[in-house]
């Protein structure tokens, strides 16, 4: 759900409790810290759009909890909260990156003003990044590749579901490829000629959300200037791709059921009943069902989009398709980059297939996107890939995963006393392979 | 039969009390009665600020009310605040069961002439929003919409009495929820 997240952080229980109250009324998601230690703590976890901390707290003070946030999400925005006296330590926040600062107590009016323009500010850069991310795939990522067992239940799947009208609903991890699925579908529908029109419910910030999806009349609100039609009219005789649906407002839940139902709806502003003719298909990285739950999502709305539904896997589960897509995208870069790399070496491969890919397939995409960019061989070699840097493996805590590595290769080692060939078959390596993990983790055979 | 109680504080003189019954039952479906439940808000009184503070008063409203009373709506005409936020023209608990209003800030602008009919309005609209929150429901962004949260008198003005399309349907899940 776009619903904002705020992080409150005030040592005084009183004020902490208020303004929580206060914000919690305008439909924010509120979490409160007592103490700038709890609120480092908080931030590990969960990801907030806007931070309002009290400059005055023992321990760890406001001004450390703003630096510690502009160190780990510059994109966060901190608003200071401070008593008369502390001015300059405001003005000293607001040279370190905070966005604004409160003095308290303070009008209502000045706290939803600068809410509201944050909100804006991120709205329009999600915006932007969406958009960047949409042309990348436009021009990159046109097929959906793999060899895997789920994949081919899933290309059966879409073929199965493509020809009926019925409303579709993709749920899987981020960079699954739940677009390309989507697209897919259409383009094997008897809607294919017509067109097929995105709408990102996360970035379309939410007052715009309802111009964007049903079009406005001339002059129905000040930035009218021109009667404009809305995605679902563009969408006629197409398919409306709903992308990130899990993140669309309680209002427009109440909307987009409505136009489900009945086809029928209005311009913004206008007063003339349009129909429009087209498929739907919508697409979560989050557990809807559980946002029913919650109550954040409609069960209405749910079971009206939830008609044929299937999950793409990540890549994790289907480790068998990475030497694919990886080929497949090394080819693509070494053509676009004009470079003469032959083939990914097969250590570089092996390191490839033990990786996690919390990103997904857009995450593999970007590793060989940027290992073409960086080799200078013939061969993309273990050191080009990004998830080797000593301080991305840090991040991404891999670290350990090596050592379970070298331990387990240890262990086989001695388990076969040595026996290369009855190792690396044990192992699900060549020999080759087995050699190199050898050489790399100095395991040496007892004397 | 539950009804929603307004409840006038120190016996303040609630000029639309039977206007705002009927809007309220129009709005949210339930009979209002008039019964004053605070004698004085004294308790919740700041010297420092020289204001009241209404989440002590909403507490206090909440434990005092008959059992019959699924909503309470109190109005005053002293000044409220919060200890963050330099004033409030009201606070409710959020899906809980006390409202307070206060009409202190709510003659801004008003013409002699016509400040019984113009303040009972204003009255009418500040207790639909207040008591709208303790049915859950949120600011609305549609300014025409009694749920929009007024940073003015003039748009207090402009609003109308009545819940937009989709904060009635949000009212209407709340309610069949009970």
């Amino acid at each position: 759900m776009l619903v904002t997240k705020i992080l409150i952080v005030d040592d005084e229980p009183i004020m902490r409790e208020s303004l929580a109250g206060w914000l919690e009324r305008d439909g924010h998601h509120i979490d409160t810290s007592a103490s700038g230690e709890d609120a480092i703590k908080k931030l590990k976890g969960t990801r907030y759009d806007v931070l309002l901390v009290d400059i005055k707290m023992e321990g760890i003070s406001g001004l450390d909890v703003l630096k510690h946030v502009k160190e780990s999400d510059p994109d966060v925005a901190v608003v200071m909260i401070t008593a008369y006296g502390s001015i300059a330590t405001a003005i000293e926040a607001m040279k370190n990156g905070a966005y604004d600062y409160l003095l308290k107590p303070f009008d209502p009016d000045e706290l939803g003003i600068i809410i509201e323009k944050i909100l804006k500010n991120q709205a329009q850069l999600r915006e932007n990044i969406y958009l960047k991310a949409q042309f990348k795939d436009r021009t990159r990522f046109e097929s959906m590749i793999g060899q895997s067992r789920p994949m081919q239940e899933i290309f059966d799947l879409i073929m199965d579901v493509s020809p009926r009208d019925s409303t579709v609903m993709i749920t899987g991890e981020t960079g699954t490829g739940k677009g390309l699925a989507a697209k897919a579908i259409h383009s094997n529908s008897s809607r294919c000629m017509g067109p097929f029109v995105v709408v990102n419910c996360g970035a379309v910030p939410e007052h715009l959300m309802e111009s964007e999806l049903f079009g406005h009349q001339k002059g129905a609100f000040t930035d009218a200037k021109e009667t404009k039609k809305g995605r679902l009219e563009i969408s006629h005789g197409g398919t409306l791709f709903l992308d990130e649906i899990g993140e669309i407002s309680m209002r427009m839940q109440i909307d987009l059921l409505r136009v489900l139902e009945d086809r029928v709806f209005y311009r913004v502003g206008g007063t003339q009943p349009l129909k429009s003719d087209f498929r739907v298909i919508a697409a979560t990285n989050r557990n809807l069902e559980e946002a029913v739950k919650e109550g954040i999502f409609r069960e209405d709305l749910y079971y009206r989009l939830n008609v044929i539904s299937f999950e793409i896997p990540p890549l994790r589960e289907r480790k068998e398709d990475i030497p694919l897509l990886a080929e497949h995208f090394l080819r693509r870069f070494t053509q676009e980059t004009n470079k003469s790399i032959d083939r990914i070496n097969r250590d570089a491969m092996d390191e490839l297939m033990l990786y996690e890919w919390p990103g997904n397939v857009r995450e593999l995409e970007n590793a060989i996107e940027r290992a073409v960019v960086v080799s200078k061989s013939r061969y993309i070699m273990p050191e080009d890939l990004p998830i080797f840097r000593p301080d991305y493996c840090i991040t991404l805590k891999d670290h350990s995963l090596k050592e379970v590595e070298k331990a387990h290769i240890s262990k086989m080692l001695n388990d076969t006393q040595w026996n290369i060939k009855k190792c690396s078959e044990i192992l699900g390596i060549d020999r080759s392979t087995l050699y190199s993990k050898i050489k790399r983790y100095e395991l040496k055979k007892p004397d | 039969m539950q009804k929603i109680i307004i409840s006038p504080i120190e016996n303040i003189d609630v000029c639309s009390d039977q206007l705002l019954g009927q809007e309220i039952h129009r709005t949210f479906g339930f009979q209002t009665e008039i019964k004053s439940l605070l004698q004085d808000i004294n308790f919740a009184y700041d010297l420092k600020r020289d204001q009241y503070h209404s989440t002590v008063i909403l507490e206090k409203l909440a434990n005092t009310s008959p059992s019959q009373a699924f909503k309470v709506a109190a109005i005053t005409d002293k000044d409220l605040f919060i200890p963050i936020l330099t004033h409030v023209y009201g606070e409710a608990q959020l899906a809980g069961k006390a409202c307070i209003v206060s009409t202190f800030r709510l003659k801004e602008g008003l013409s002699i002439a016509n400040i019984e009919k113009e303040l009972g309005n204003r009255i009418v609209k500040e207790v639909l929003h207040e008591l709208g929150h303790t049915f859950n429901l949120r600011h609305c962004h549609d300014n025409s919409c009694i749920m929009h949260y007024c940073r003015s008198m003039k748009d207090v003005d402009r609003k109308s009495n009545q819940l937009c399309r989709y904060c009635k349907i949000l009212l209407e899940d709340e309610l069949k929820k009970l």
